[in-house]
C-alpha cells in the first residue's frame, strides 16, 4: 500500500458538523492517496462532501464543523526533520501527520505546502485593495514564513492591537515591498494576464471573472505550494473562459510539477484534467480509479447514474437516465448502516443492507468500488422490493437496517428536508 | 414542422438599459450610456417546437426572453404571438396573452415565495386569472403536483421543505397551471445537480408531449440545449450569430463563435485529453461599447484579412489583437523600461526609439513576424513609443483593416442562417472558410 511517491495520504478522515438539527456526517472515514505530481479529481454532487474534504486537508473547516477523526499524512522530509523532535508522534519517516501538529505549524504550511483556489473569484478578493497589493501580501507572507520556517511567532508578535488599528486605515501596504511587488507582477504574467504592470494597480472590480480567477491562481502560486487544491475552479465561469483556465492549470502543472487536487461536479472537467478520480457520494468515495476505470469500466451504479445523467453533446438524443430521488440527508440519525446509495440504486440487493467496504474492481490496480457488484453479479432474486425504503425519498423510514453508527451525541429529534443543493454550485 | 405561421415571431427586438440616466446625472449634464443587452434580435418559434437560446453570461439571452413576454419594456422592435402584436396588447387581450405565455425561472430558491405553501403558490395564477371554482382550482393544483412528480399530500408544505429539484418542479407546476401554449424556460436546470437536472429535463419533455407546449429554452449549457431543442439560436453580445436545426448546428457549426463554444465544452469521456481544441482568447467586450462590424471580431480566430494580404491566420489574429489594444489605449508605455533605461513617459528621445520599440514588440507579440509585417509593426510601435496613439493606430489600420470591422454581417435567410462574413458576400472575395478549417 505504501508507495514512496505518495505526497498525501488521508486515512479514515471524518469531518462532522454539529448543528441544531443534529450531527451531520459530511465526510466519513475517507481514504485518499495522492501521488506526487498527479492531478487527482474528486467528483460528486452538491452535499456529497467534496468541498469539506478539501477544506479538511487545508484545515479550513469552520465551526460548527470539526475534524473528528482520521490522519492526514503529508510527505515532506524537511518538515519531518523540523517537527520530529517536538512532536515525535506526528512523524513517521518522511511522513508527517498534519492533524497531530499544533495550529501554528499548520498555519505556516498554508501557502507553502498547500494552497487553495476557490470557486467564486469575485467574493474571494478584497474589493478595497488592488490585485497587486493582495498578491504582494501573499508573496510577503510566504517570504517571511520561509525566512523563519515553521514558526509564525514573529508575525503574531508584530500583529499587535496598534497594527490592527493601523491596518483598518492602511490595509496591507506594509506588505508591499518593491521585491514582493515585482514578484506579484511576475506571477500575474505567469498566469497570462496581459499587461501585468498596469493590471497590478487595478482593483478586483476592474477585472473580468476569468482574469480574477487567473489572479487567484497567481495568489495561490505565490508560495510555490507542493499541493494545489482547486475547489470548483471554473464553476462560476463561462465555457470559453473555463477552457482558458483549465489550459492554464494544465500548463502550470506541467511546468512546476505540482500536485493538484481538483474538486468539481463537472465530469467533463475531470476528464479534461485528471489522472485519477474519486467519485464521492454521501461523504464517502464510492468508486475510484484511473479515468478509464471510472468512465469506461465503472462498477458502482451511482457512477453509472452520474454518467447517464449528462446529456450528450455529440448527439444521440435519447431519454436521459437519471438517478431517481435526491441526495440523502447526512444527518447522523438518518444514516443507516447500509450502502448509502441503496435507496436510489436500481440494482439494490439484500447484500446492500450491510455497509460495503471498498472492493478491488476490474481494470487498473487503482480501481476500487464501494459496491457489492464488484464482487458478485446482480441477482434479481435477491433484489430489494421497490418499496423497501418506503414511499418517501428519505431513508428515515428504513427500519430494517442495522444499528446506528456509534455516536457520542444524542441526536435531536427534528425533521430535515433532503439536502440536495446547499448552494455549493450555481450555474 | 414549419407548417403555416410561427407561433411567436420576434422582429428586430432591442432592449437597452441606460446608465447615467438619473436626475442627478442629467443635472450634471452626463450623457446617458446605453447598455445594449439585446440589440436587434429576430427569430421565429413554431408551434410544438423547442427553440434554444444559447450564449455566455451577459449575452442578453435572459433579457431577450423576459422582454418578449413583456416582463421588460422593449426599447424597440416587434413581437407577434399568434399573429397579435404583443407590445400593443391591452386589457383582456393582454390577460389572455399572459395566460397563454408562462415563464419558469432559473433560481428555484428565490422564485418561490417562502411564506406561501406550495398549494397556494401553484394556485395563485388560477386565482389571478379567475379560473374555475374554489374546489376546481384545488383539484387542479393536486393534479398538477402529481403530474410534475410531487405528491398531492405536499400541498400544505412550504418551499423550504423541498430540495432544489423539487422546487423547480413546483415552479413548473405553477407555470402550467393556467394551461399555457408557450413556456419560456430561463435556465431551468442550471441551479441543479446533474442527476436532478436529468429528471427535470425528462419531465419537461413529457409535459411538452402531453400538453402540446412550445418552449423557448434559455441556457448556457450546450449539452442541455443539444438534448432538448429542435432548433438553436446562438447569441453573442446582444445579437444572434447563428440559428439552425440542432443537429446541423452542432454537427456543422458555421459561425466561428459557435465552433469555439462547442470546442470549449469538456466532454465526459476518456479521450477528452487527446481531443483537439482551440480555445478562444480574451473576454467578451462590454455591451456599453460593442465592437464595430461583427461583434465577435475581437476574439475571432478566423477574422478576415484584407484582400491580397499574404498572411498566416494566427499572425493576422495577433496583429488584430495588438491593434485592438492600441486603439483602446490598453498598453502601458511606462513599463517598457523594465531596466529603467529609457524615459518614455513624455515621449522617448530619438536615440532610444529603436530599443524601446524592440522592447515593446517583444512584450506585445509572441511570434516572429514575416519581414514585411515586421516593418509595418515597427513603424507603428515607433509612433507609440513617441506617445502618438492615434498615429500608431492609423498606421496599423491602413495596412490591416478587416471587412469584419467595417461591415456588420447580417443574419441571412434560410433554415440555417449565420451572421458571418465568411459565409456572406465577403466569402467570395477571400479564400473562403473551407481552406481555413
Amino acid at each position: 500500500m505504501t508507495t514512496p511517491d505518495d505526497i498525501l495520504r488521508v486515512r479514515d478522515l471524518s469531518t462532522r458538523f454539529f448543528t441544531q438539527e443534529g450531527q451531520i456526517n459530511a465526510v466519513s472515514e475517507l481514504d485518499v492517496r495522492i501521488e506526487r505530481g498527479e492531478v487527482f479529481g474528486i467528483v460528486g454532487e452538491s452535499g456529497s462532501g467534496k468541498s469539506v474534504t478539501a477544506r479538511s486537508i487545508m484545515d479550513l473547516v469552520e465551526s460548527p464543523g470539526r475534524i473528528t477523526d482520521g490522519e492526514i499524512w503529508f510527505d515532506d522530509a524537511e518538515l519531518a526533520d523540523a517537527v520530529g523532535d517536538d512532536y515525535p508522534d506526528a512523524v513517521d519517516g518522511t511522513l508527517v501527520n498534519l492533524l497531530e501538529l499544533p495550529e501554528r505549524v499548520r498555519d505556516s504550511l498554508r501557502g507553502t505546502a498547500f494552497s487553495m483556489i476557490f470557486q467564486d473569484p469575485e467574493s474571494s478578493f478584497n474589493p478595497t485593495l488592488t490585485v497587486g497589493e493582495q498578491l504582494a501580501e501573499a508573496v510577503e507572507v510566504q517570504r517571511r514564513a520561509s525566512a523563519n520556517p515553521r514558526s509564525t511567532r514573529a508575525r503574531t508578535r508584530e500583529y499587535s492591537l496598534a497594527s490592527y488599528a493601523l491596518s483598518t486605515v492602511l490595509p496591507s501596504r506594509k506588505y508591499v515591498t518593491p521585491e514582493s511587488r515585482e514578484r506579484a507582477i511576475e506571477l500575474l504574467e505567469l498566469v497570462g494576464i496581459p499587461d501585468p504592470v498596469k493590471r497590478a494597480d487595478e482593483y478586483p472590480h476592474e477585472y473580468s471573472g476569468g482574469m480574477l480567477q487567473r489572479a487567484m491562481i497567481a495568489q495561490a502560486l505565490a508560495g510555490e505550494p507542493d499541493v494545489l487544491i482547486a475547489d470548483e475552479p471554473t464553476t462560476a465561469l463561462d465555457v470559453t473562459i473555463q477552457a482558458q483556465i483549465l489550459d492554464l492549470l494544465d500548463d502550470l502543472q506541467a511546468e512546476t510539477g505540482m500536485t493538484i487536487l481538483l474538486i468539481t461536479h463537472n465530469l467533463g472537467v475531470i476528464a479534461r484534467m485528471c489522472d485519477r478520480v474519486g467519485v464521492m457520494y454521501a461523504g464517502e468515495i464510492v468508486e475510484r480509479g484511473t479515468l478509464a476505470d471510472v468512465f469506461d469500466d465503472h462498477v458502482h451504479p451511482y457512477t453509472e447514474g452520474l454518467l447517464g445523467s449528462i446529456p450528450d453533446l455529440e448527439g444521440a438524443r435519447g431519454r436521459l437516465e437519471p438517478i431517481p430521488g435526491n441526495v440523502p440527508s447526512l444527518l447522523d440519525e438518518e444514516m443507516a448502516d447500509r450502502c448509502r446509495f441503496a435507496d436510489r440504486c436500481p440494482k439494490a440487493m439484500e447484500d446492500c443492507l450491510e455497509h460495503p467496504p471498498e472492493y478491488p474492481a476490474a481494470g487498473s490496480d487503482h480501481h476500487e468500488a464501494r459496491c457489492v457488484l464488484a464482487e458478485t453479479t446482480y441477482d434479481e432474486t435477491r433484489a430489494l422490493s421497490e418499496d423497501h425504503f418506503g414511499e418517501t425519498e428519505r431513508p428515515a423510514a428504513d427500519k430494517h437496517a442495522g444499528p446506528e453508527e456509534p455516536d457520542e451525541e444524542p441526536p435531536e429529534e427534528q425533521s430535515h428536508p433532503p439536502t440536495e443543493t446547499t448552494g455549493g454550485e450555481h450555474q | 414542422m414549419s407548417v403555416g405561421d410561427p407561433l411567436v415571431r420576434v422582429d428586430d427586438l432591442r432592449k437597452y438599459f441606460w446608465e447615467h440616466d438619473s436626475l442627478l446625472d442629467r443635472l450634471f449634464g452626463d450623457e446617458p450610456v446605453p447598455v445594449r443587452a439585446v440589440d436587434g434580435v429576430s427569430f421565429e418559434i413554431y408551434e410544438g417546437e423547442t427553440l434554444g437560446l444559447v450564449g455566455e453570461s451577459g449575452c442578453g439571452k435572459s433579457t431577450a426572453g423576459e422582454t418578449m413576454v413583456r416582463l421588460q419594456e422593449p426599447t424597440d422592435g416587434r413581437v407577434e404571438f399568434d399573429g397579435e402584436p404583443v407590445f400593443a396588447l391591452e386589457g383582456e387581450a393582454l390577460d389572455a396573452f399572459r395566460r397563454a405565455v408562462q415563464i419558469v425561472f432559473q433560481d428555484p430558491f428565490s422564485s418561490l415565495d417562502p411564506r406561501m405553501t406550495v398549494g397556494d403558490t401553484v394556485r395563485e395564477p388560477l386565482d389571478v386569472h379567475g379560473v374555475g371554482t374554489e374546489r376546481e382550482r384545488r383539484d387542479r393544483v393536486r393534479d398538477l403536483l402529481e403530474r410534475v412528480g410531487l405528491s398531492a399530500d405536499q400541498f400544505d408544505r412550504y418551499p423550504h421543505e423541498f430540495s432544489g429539484g423539487q422546487r423547480q418542479r413546483i415552479g413548473i407546476a405553477r407555470a402550467l397551471a393556467v394551461e399555457p401554449e408557450f413556456v419560456v424556460l430561463d435556465e431551468p436546470t442550471s441551479a441543479l445537480d446533474v442527476s436532478v437536472q436529468a429528471q427535470v429535463l425528462n419531465l419537461l419533455d413529457d409535459l411538452q408531449d402531453e400538453f402540446d407546449l412550445t418552449y423557448l429554452l434559455i441556457s448556457h449549457d450546450l449539452s442541455v440545449i443539444r438534448h432538448v431543442c429542435d432548433r438553436v439560436a446562438v447569441m453573442y453580445l446582444g445579437e444572434i450569430v447563428e440559428i439552425g436545426p440542432v443537429d446541423e448546428l452542432f454537427g456543422a457549426p458555421k459561425h466561428p463563435y459557435t465552433r469555439a463554444l462547442l470546442e470549449s465544452v469538456p466532454r465526459a469521456s476518456t479521450d477528452e485529453r487527446e481531443r483537439d481544441r482551440e480555445t478562444l482568447a480574451g473576454d467578451v467586450p462590454s455591451p456599453r461599447d460593442p465592437p464595430s462590424g461583427c461583434r465577435f471580431r475581437t476574439r475571432c480566430p478566423m477574422v478576415i484579412p484584407p484582400e491580397g494580404l499574404d498572411i498566416e491566420r494566427e499572425t493576422y489574429r495577433e496583429l488584430m489583437t495588438l491593434r485592438e489594444r492600441i486603439e483602446r489605449r490598453d498598453v502601458s508605455l511606462e513599463t517598457v523600461d523594465t531596466d529603467e533605461q529609457f524615459d518614455i513617459d513624455d515621449g522617448a528621445s530619438d536615440e532610444d526609439v529603436p530599443a524601446a520599440t524592440a522592447a515593446l514588440k517583444d512584450r506585445l507579440l509572441e511570434s516572429e513576424l514575416p519581414p514585411r509585417h515586421e516593418a509595418v509593426v515597427d513603424e507603428a510601435l515607433a509612433e507609440l513609443t513617441a506617445g502618438n496613439w492615434a498615429a500608431a493606430a492609423d498606421r496599423l489600420r491602413a495596412e490591416y483593416e478587416s471587412v469584419c470591422e467595417r461591415e456588420a454581417p447580417g443574419l441571412g435567410d434560410g433554415s440555417h442562417p449565420v451572421a458571418c462574413h465568411l459565409h456572406g458576400a465577403a466569402a467570395e472575395r477571400t479564400d473562403g472558410p473551407s481552406s481555413w478549417t
